[in-house]
């Protein structure tokens, strides 16, 4: 017993509804059909809830902000889109002002259907959510118990699919950072990524992204190298880089946000430096609001040496570092 | 009984007195708005849940007075169940309380500051008529030592009914209660979030929880105090006050701060010190 089961705390966020699946939504604390005998409890606070109900299609007011509550719970959470503009964008859908569902700015775990869905559709989904929370927190709980046990090998293209859902959870805490989802790793579709598994970077090509002629003459180095951090067969952290011209070029860095701060992110980047042991020098960038990513570059060695705009927003900082010769390496100068 | 063997089932059975008292209290709460309500077990677990989750921080240190308070709360029970001085946990008391709003105020969130700012006023409602509940045991057992005054012959609620309801009305405010429940409310979503637990999460949080159990259990054993001479009677009126805080808390919709203050301080000078200027003249007229 670990009391996940029985002590589901909500917060719920009203994305643009038009009150009908928020009245619903309250309607379940009422004495008819009172969730609280399920532990159910109606936070006003990120902080302290399990589950993020979300109602409405998003638009653009409302996306920092479940990105922002999103950010704020701790883990493991569940993410449930009450009703059909949550799950879809529903009849707004097509409007010039909403980007879709829930799940068009974070990751969601349940769909309630319905417009607007009936207390007792949202209280199965509540219901769903709490076996979604409790298989969650087993898996991190045997990863953390397993974290020594840590694997890092070269990733195949079909660990696509759960590379790109690492990649979302884990980017999101950017996306805070700067108060915007223009991040391409947020925009990145299925098929792109399991495209750059056989993809072929081009000569002018210094980020990821550009398209390369097959080439089937080329070596297995030449192409798009992944690596992933395995505990108990689940990925929790990515890296890919790719050599080009004596460089090799780095590229989102992933850890999921449970596991930081334990080292992996470090392993992670030295296991792709062993990678490409032929190139001269490692590259990589990330936004210039990232202090902690600059932090931990900074002491793998990287040094910046050139900015470029992105967004208005955003800010490329580029980093490069000098591989040093394979002979001074075995001797551990430092 | 020795004070030792007093102070381990204290340690060991008040938690879990004050989880069953807490999951009694949602309970009855839930039949109050004719809901059927959690568990009685809910409370337990909510902090074991909130044991294995995450533990979100601003700073890191703002668990650190957590913990502190969670120890001086332990500290105070301790003592009194101890059968210790009176005043001297009512300091101890004071103390704890303080870390929680120093915790609060180091996460430096509006919503936790506006709790803990509350909590401090709060604190100045209540201390007084505290202070004036150890001063009339005092004038009637002539001891500021729990034990003591535990074993004073005669129903110390005979000659301290004002002061008796005067701690009622700080009890309110202690358990955080409507119409008290300023500084940490469960349901003030729009005003203040959660008020001072606001950027505590995981197991932060579970300890706050505990914190309130053993204080919950502590404040109950004063209730218990001026019943003393007649056991039974003591624990059924401590429960009694129990259901009666359960039912203001629903009655009541949340007061200014302002007037919390005011008539905290009210119910001090009129019963408080009341009860003590009488007590005075009856026994040097």
């Amino acid at each position: 017993m670990n009391g996940i089961k029985q002590s589901p705390w909500l917060i719920h966020y009203d994305a643009s509804s038009c009150n009908g699946c928020d009245i619903e939504v309250l309607a379940c604390l009422t004495p008819i059909y009172d969730v609280e005998r399920l532990g159910v409890v109606n936070t006003g606070n990120p902080k302290h809830a399990d589950i993020f109900l979300v109602t409405g299609a998003v638009n653009e007011q409302s996306q920092a902000v479940i990105r922002n509550i999103y950010h704020q719970l701790p883990e493991p959470k569940v993410v449930v889109a009450v009703g059909i503009c949550a799950a879809s964008g529903g009849i707004f859908r097509e409007c010039y002002n909403i980007s879709g569902g829930v799940d068009s700015v974070i990751p969601v775990d349940v769909y309630v259907p319905g417009c607007a869905a009936r207390p007792e559709a949202i209280i199965d989904g509540v219901v769903k959510a709490i076996g979604v929370l409790e298989h969650k927190h087993r898996e991190m709980k045997e990863i953390a118990n397993s974290l020594d046990k840590i694997l890092f090998h070269r990733a195949e293209k079909s660990d696509a699919p759960e590379i790109l859902a690492l990649q979302k959870i884990a980017y999101q805490s950017e996306a805070e950072l700067y108060g915007d989802d223009s991040l391409p790793a947020l925009h990145q579709t299925l098929e792109d990524l399991e495209s750059d598994f056989e993809r072929m970077p081009q000569r002018e090509a210094t980020v990821l992204g550009a398209r390369g002629a097959q080439d089937s003459s080329a070596t297995d180095l030449d192409r798009i190298i992944f690596v992933k951090a395995v505990v108990n067969g689940k990925i929790i952290g990515s890296i890919r880089g790719y050599a080009m011209d004596g460089s090799a070029y780095l590229s989102r860095l992933n850890v999921h946000p449970y596991f930081r701060g334990r080292g992996i992110g470090r392993r992670l980047l030295e296991e792709i430096e062993q990678v490409f042991p032929h190139v001269n020098r490692f590259e990589i960038k990330t936004g210039h609001r990232s202090k902690r990513n600059l932090f931990q570059l900074a002491k793998r060695g990287f040094e910046a040496f050139k900015t470029e705009p992105f967004t208005p927003i955003i800010t490329w900082v580029y980093l490069q570092k000098d591989q040093r010769p394979a002979a001074a390496k075995k001797k551990g100068v430092k | 009984m020795s004070p030792w063997i007093r102070l381990l089932i204290y340690l060991v059975g008040a938690p879990v007195l004050g989880g069953l008292l807490a999951g009694w209290d949602r309970r009855i709460s839930a039949r109050m708005q004719s809901r059927r309500g959690p568990p009685i077990l809910q409370p337990f677990y909510d902090v074991l849940k909130l044991w294995h989750k995450e533990n979100l921080v601003v700073r890191r240190s703002q668990n650190f007075y957590i913990f502190f308070f969670f120890l001086l709360v332990i500290f105070t029970g301790a003592l009194f169940f101890a059968g210790s001085d009176l005043l001297l946990v009512i300091f101890a008391l004071t103390l704890a309380a303080i870390f929680f709003v120093l915790g609060a105020c180091k996460a430096s969130s509006p919503y936790s500051f506006v709790g803990a700012q509350r909590e401090l006023i709060q604190m100045m409602a209540y201390e007084p008529m505290i202070l004036l509940t150890a001063i009339g045991m005092y004038m009637v057992t002539k001891s500021f030592y729990v034990h003591e005054i535990a074993s004073h012959p005669t129903l110390l609620v005979l000659a301290l009914p004002g002061i008796f309801l005067g701690f009622l009305y700080t009890l309110e405010i202690k358990f955080r209660k409507s119409p008290f429940d300023l500084s940490d409310s469960h349901h003030a979503h729009q005003e203040l979030v959660r008020g001072m637990t606001t950027e505590f999460s995981g197991r932060a949080l579970a300890l706050i929880e505990i914190a309130h159990w053993y204080e919950n259990v502590f404040l109950l054993g004063w209730v218990y105090l001026f019943f003393a001479s007649s056991p039974l009677l003591g624990v059924a009126v401590s429960l009694l006050v129990f259901v009666f805080v359960i039912l203001v808390d629903n009655v009541f919709a949340r007061l200014k701060w302002q007037t919390a203050l005011q008539s905290a301080w009210l119910v001090a000078a009129v019963l408080g010190f009341g009860n003590i200027l009488v007590l005075a003249w009856l026994r040097h007229p």
